[in-house]
């Protein structure tokens, strides 16, 4: 009797842990914040996103200053909403690309930041943006594009 | 009453391609249209064809592209904060070598033209900057997008960066002089661009020779 119980909340317990543990990793991978963040909001317009995701990162000189929060078409073109790292000043004329990892890895955006003495405040707008280059569209363009 | 209400589709209509009209081609685009007709006409000139007028060529080429390009402010955007350190010798001094280095990339190339049709695909404007697409189609029938980014001065719009195939002429160079810079120094970077455009006087004078 004293043992089956005994076995029963060592179950309990397990499940517990399982639950917590499956509830962590959610988070962890779903990278869901659940105090606001600590960002600002930039928006950039790119002309095709082709491969950007809710969640991609955005980096400067290679570190991770950012993530892209919303993508939604306006006007036929896709409006991008970062979300930025408080601390990190964007100047205007800064440029945001959208960049692939390695030669067929995800999509991220760069910015590389420009010199102007203007900053870009929250909800202000990167004007300056290139869309990823779709390298099979070119290939196909340029090598059996000639007839 | 279907007559008047046909009239008065009629009206809408053509009030709304009027608009659109209006609003596809502003002052952005006919000004850059002018410039590019002008280029167009000087390649195809047969007062300066030919190999052994190419200097010429490229000099009046140059000129129409001074009138339309800021270089002051694509060579600005081009350093980024490394320009803010500069003095304004240093800084007249980088406009005029940058020019050159665009010279030598582009101008070169432009010589190439034999005929490609460009399409005026829309601007869109934004306070004081515009873009205006274009599509050069090539005699394949391959079509390169052309994007003229722009800026307002006064009643001008100048270009200050180029996007081809949505690759930025700006981000390019930004991030070689930034290499170059951090890896070395702001004099190296000038030295090489000096360099290079002695290079290509040099190789420029030969060809000259051996042409007359």
């Amino acid at each position: 009797m004293m043992g089956r119980s005994r076995v029963e909340v060592a179950v309990g317990v397990f499940v517990i842990l399982g639950i917590l543990a499956l509830g962590y990793l959610s988070v962890k991978l779903g990278r869901v914040e659940f105090f606001g963040g600590g960002g600002y909001p930039v928006i950039a317009n790119f002309p095709s996103v082709g491969g950007l995701k809710v969640g991609s990162s955005v980096e400067i000189a290679g570190v991770e200053v950012g993530r892209v929060d919303k993508i939604r078409l306006v006007n036929d073109e896709a409006q991008v909403v970062l979300v930025i790292n408080r601390g990190v000043k964007l100047p205007e004329d800064s440029i945001a690309s959208i960049k692939t990892k390695g030669l067929i890895g995800e999509k991220y955006i760069r910015i590389s930041p420009g010199g102007s003495e203007r900053i870009v405040g929250p909800n202000g707008r990167i004007r300056e943006t290139e869309a990823p280059v779709d390298l099979e569209e070119l290939l196909a363009k340029y090598i059996f594009g000639k007839v | 009453m279907m007559r008047r209400r046909g009239a008065l589709v009629g009206v809408v209509v053509v009030a709304a391609l009027l608009v659109g009209r209006a609003a596809f081609a502003g002052p952005p685009t006919d000004q850059l249209r002018t410039h590019i007709d002008r280029v167009v006409k000087t390649l195809e000139d047969s007062a300066v064809k030919g190999d052994d007028k190419a200097l010429e060529r490229r000099r009046q080429v140059r000129a129409i592209a001074n009138d339309i390009f800021d270089w002051a402010e694509t060579a600005r955007r081009a350093l980024a904060r490394h320009w803010q350190k500069l003095t304004d010798g240093q800084r007249e001094e980088f406009v005029k070598l940058f020019g050159d280095l665009l010279e030598r990339a582009y101008i070169s190339k432009i010589e190439l033209y034999g005929g490609e049709k460009i399409q005026y695909a829309g601007e869109s404007v934004d306070g004081d900057l515009a873009s205006v697409r274009t599509k050069l189609i090539t005699k394949q029938g391959t079509e390169v997008p052309i994007e003229y980014r722009m800026m307002r001065r006064g009643d001008r719009w100048l270009v200050y960066d180029v996007v081809i195939e949505s690759v930025s002429l700006i981000s390019n160079y930004r991030t070689q002089f930034n290499r170059i810079i951090q890896t070395s120094s702001y004099q190296e970077l000038v030295r090489k661009m000096k360099t290079k455009q002695e290079e290509f006087q040099y190789e420029e004078a030969k060809q000259k020779r051996s042409t007359s």
